[in-house]
């Protein structure tokens, strides 16, 4: 009796401590910020914070602001997932070919994913620069531009620039994940494959993507969470401008917040964000399950 | 029944000491005054101050704590609304009425009252440091005007004279953008517009000079009368019309301003005395500075302002005060200004050998301005401002859809 019994508390013990933990630094902020949502709370407005409903919702859907920032965010994780996918698988494919130094090229590719957010985008901001950056300088040489674009100062460019700035940032994740796949699949199939005549595009395509279609699905869906999630590159590079044209929901919710002193309207932009995001992934995990089966 | 009593001793632990980090320690010896600023170099002036203050007031510990600016203001206002602000911290003025409204402060009036330094310091700062509700909460710290920086050599080679009005302004403007090499591109631009946060101080220089206000005597928005609105599009032309500003200039920030001034891309700018070091290190004698140009009804430039202001929440007041008023006394202010390399704010510590950009520094006092007290300026600094111009300038909005959206701003 007493046996049994301590096996069963005991993995409860264990995992409290954690639990609080999480409790703590996650789940209370979250039902937080919920809150926040249906309150009038501006920061330096204290004596008028209380509950107004869904009052900062019906402000959201007539504020053409979010509008842009949701169609902002959209070609933002759309453009992003899909160059990152192509390239780092592109790259993942090199990589699993044996040639001299692959060791250290591997290395390499690693760069640009352990470079901290905020330095990328310094650094990425200098090289746009339209007065005295590389990409101007390196374009004028070659003779493609007579002029020097201000590539961030340009309304239609700006949010292409980011994003180019943030698929070289993000590539190399695809890469490592998708070549640990590739180095998974045994080469006995493709050995199989051969000896039955199946073409190089046969086998990509019938045994390479198969097989590692797991391993795609799951990066994809961290990448489309982390991506839709992510401003810092965005804020320091351009803080939303020029205007509006880099405002992601993220990003207008962080100024909200943090410029605006906004809590109520920027939490229910939040929320917002997440049941969107919500709403993706839980469509996304089901046909993941679905194909399991 | 042993392990459960441990796994309730740890946890009682664990609860104990999160609450211990919150709790306040009371030992009446030692006073701890935590001070917030937001400048990058301590070693200067800051720590050579805390030791001398801390010899001089044996009992009281400064404990200072650096924030960055771009989220000073942020973390500030949330740690006043979570409970936990500094006793003391560095101020804005336009932060003012938020820190007013939210009861933050701790109004100083009657530790002034009794203070000597008070009389050494100017008049008109203490006049535009005192709230609207006629208390004192800010104590001054240094003080900046922003003036035009212009190239010497540029204006001989052209024979350029310093522009006094917003027209000869365009003037010598046009003039100085050029192509220096003759390949067809631009090498010169007149005059670097910081369209970026922060850029306001150079959109008020022409528009708030040229018929524009944010309230009138009666407290009504003078921001879409048919002169303001002509002013914003005088403004918004100088790039989009005119082009004498860089194709950037939307992105431009200080750093970029700056840099721009350095490398000669820009003949003409605008900023204070805290770049002067800088620029004259990079340009030597070519580089000088002068009063704004005049607007259509006078002139207008920005006052940077500096205080410290102790917050109502503080267990050590006295000390607290101790610690600004120190700050604020000439010989300690004047240790300050090394690092800040801007204005003393104390009349003796004014000298008669100022140099070029120190004159154009004092011969721009009478007509230096602050942005209204309004808990609405904070945000039009941070994010409306920059928003709104870098959509003029794309001609996304007009003029006066611009100066609309800030008028509403302001009467919310």
């Amino acid at each position: 009796m007493n046996k049994i019994k301590r096996r069963d508390t005991l993995p409860y013990k264990m995992i409290t401590p954690a639990m609080i933990v999480t409790l703590a630094i996650i789940f209370i902020p979250m039902f937080r910020t919920i809150g926040y949502s249906f309150m009038n709370y501006i920061v330096y407005k204290p004596t008028e914070v209380r509950y107004n409903g869904f009052e900062n919702y019906k402000t959201i859907f007539s504020d053409p602001l979010f509008y842009s920032s949701l169609k902002n965010t959209v070609i933002w994780i759309v453009g992003i997932i899909t160059f990152q996918f192509l390239l780092g698988f592109i790259t993942a494919l090199l990589l699993n070919k044996r040639f001299i130094g692959r060791g250290i090229a591997r290395s390499l590719i690693l760069i640009p994913w352990v470079t901290p957010s905020v330095i990328t985008a310094l650094m990425w901001r200098w090289m746009y620069d339209g007065n005295f950056g590389l990409i101007n300088q390196i374009l004028f040489r070659l003779g493609w531009i007579d002029q020097f674009i201000p590539f961030l100062a340009d309304m239609q460019l700006a949010l292409p620039s980011i994003m180019f700035a943030l698929v070289w940032q993000g590539f190399p994740f695809f890469a490592i994940m998708l070549l640990a796949g590739l180095q998974a699949i045994p080469d006995e199939l493709y050995e199989a494959a051969r000896i039955d005549g199946a073409s190089t595009s046969q086998q990509f395509f019938r045994i390479t993507i198969p097989m590692l279609k797991p391993v795609i699905l799951t990066t994809l869906l961290l990448r489309i969470i982390w991506v839709a999630n992510s401003l810092d590159v965005i804020v320091v590079m351009t803080a939303g401008g020029p205007g509006y044209s880099t405002y992601t929901l993220p990003v207008y919710s962080y100024f909200k917040a943090y410029k605006g002193m906004d809590f109520g309207y920027s939490s229910a932009l939040a929320v917002l964000l997440t049941i969107l995001l919500m709403i993706i992934v839980s469509g996304y995990v089901r046909n993941l399950l679905k194909e399991e089966r | 029944m042993k392990k459960t009593f441990v796994f309730i001793m740890v946890l009682v632990m664990m609860v104990s000491m999160v609450y211990a980090q919150g709790g306040k320690e009371s030992e009446p010896e030692v006073q701890t005054v935590k001070f917030w600023y937001h400048f990058d170099d301590p070693e200067t002036a800051l720590n050579p101050l805390i030791e001398k203050f801390e010899a001089e007031n044996p009992g009281i510990v400064i404990e200072p704590e650096r924030i960055s600016w771009d989220v000073y203001n942020q973390k500030l206002l949330t740690a006043i609304a979570g409970g936990y602000p500094p006793d003391v911290a560095q101020v804005k003025l336009w932060w003012q009425p938020q820190l007013v409204e939210m009861g933050a402060l701790l109004p100083l009036d009657d530790y002034i009252a009794s203070w000597d330094g008070k009389d050494d310091i100017y008049d008109k700062v203490w006049e535009l440091t005192k709230y609207s509700d006629g208390h004192q909460y800010y104590m001054p710290l240094q003080m900046v005007i922003l003036y035009l920086y212009y190239r010497t050599d540029m204006f001989e080679q052209l024979g350029l004279e310093l522009p006094k009005t917003r027209e000869e302004f365009l003037d010598v403007a046009k003039k100085l953008t050029r192509d220096t090499d003759g390949d067809g591109i631009v090498d010169v631009y007149g005059f670097g517009i910081r369209g970026a946060r922060g850029g306001h101080d150079w959109w008020g220089t022409f528009v708030l000079s040229s018929g524009a206000q944010f309230f009138d005597e009666d407290g009504n928005s003078g921001l879409t009368t048919d002169k303001a609105i002509a002013a914003n599009q005088w403004f918004i032309d100088l790039y989009r019309k005119h082009k004498v500003s860089p194709p950037t200039t939307p992105s431009d920030g200080f750093k970029e301003i700056i840099a721009n001034m350095v490398s000669g891309k820009t003949a003409m700018t605008i900023h204070h005395l805290g770049s002067a070091k800088t620029l004259e290190e990079a340009l030597g004698d070519k580089i000088s500075a002068a009063p704004v140009p005049m607007g259509t009804e006078g002139a207008w430039t920005s006052f940077g302002d500096e205080e410290n202001a102790v917050f109502a929440a503080t267990e050590v007041p006295d000390a607290a005060f101790k610690w600004v008023s120190f700050l604020a006394e000439a010989e300690n202010n004047a240790i300050w200004q090394k690092s800040s390399g801007q204005v003393s704010i104390n009349k003796s510590n004014a000298t008669s050998d100022a140099d070029r950009f120190l004159k154009a520094t004092t011969d721009s006092a009478d007509f230096a301005g602050v942005l209204p007290a309004h808990s609405g300026t904070a945000e039009f600094v941070e994010s409306l401002w920059p928003a709104l111009m870098q959509q003029a300038f794309a001609g996304q909005i007009t003029s006066e859809q611009m100066m609309q959206q800030i008028e509403d701003h302001f009467s919310e």
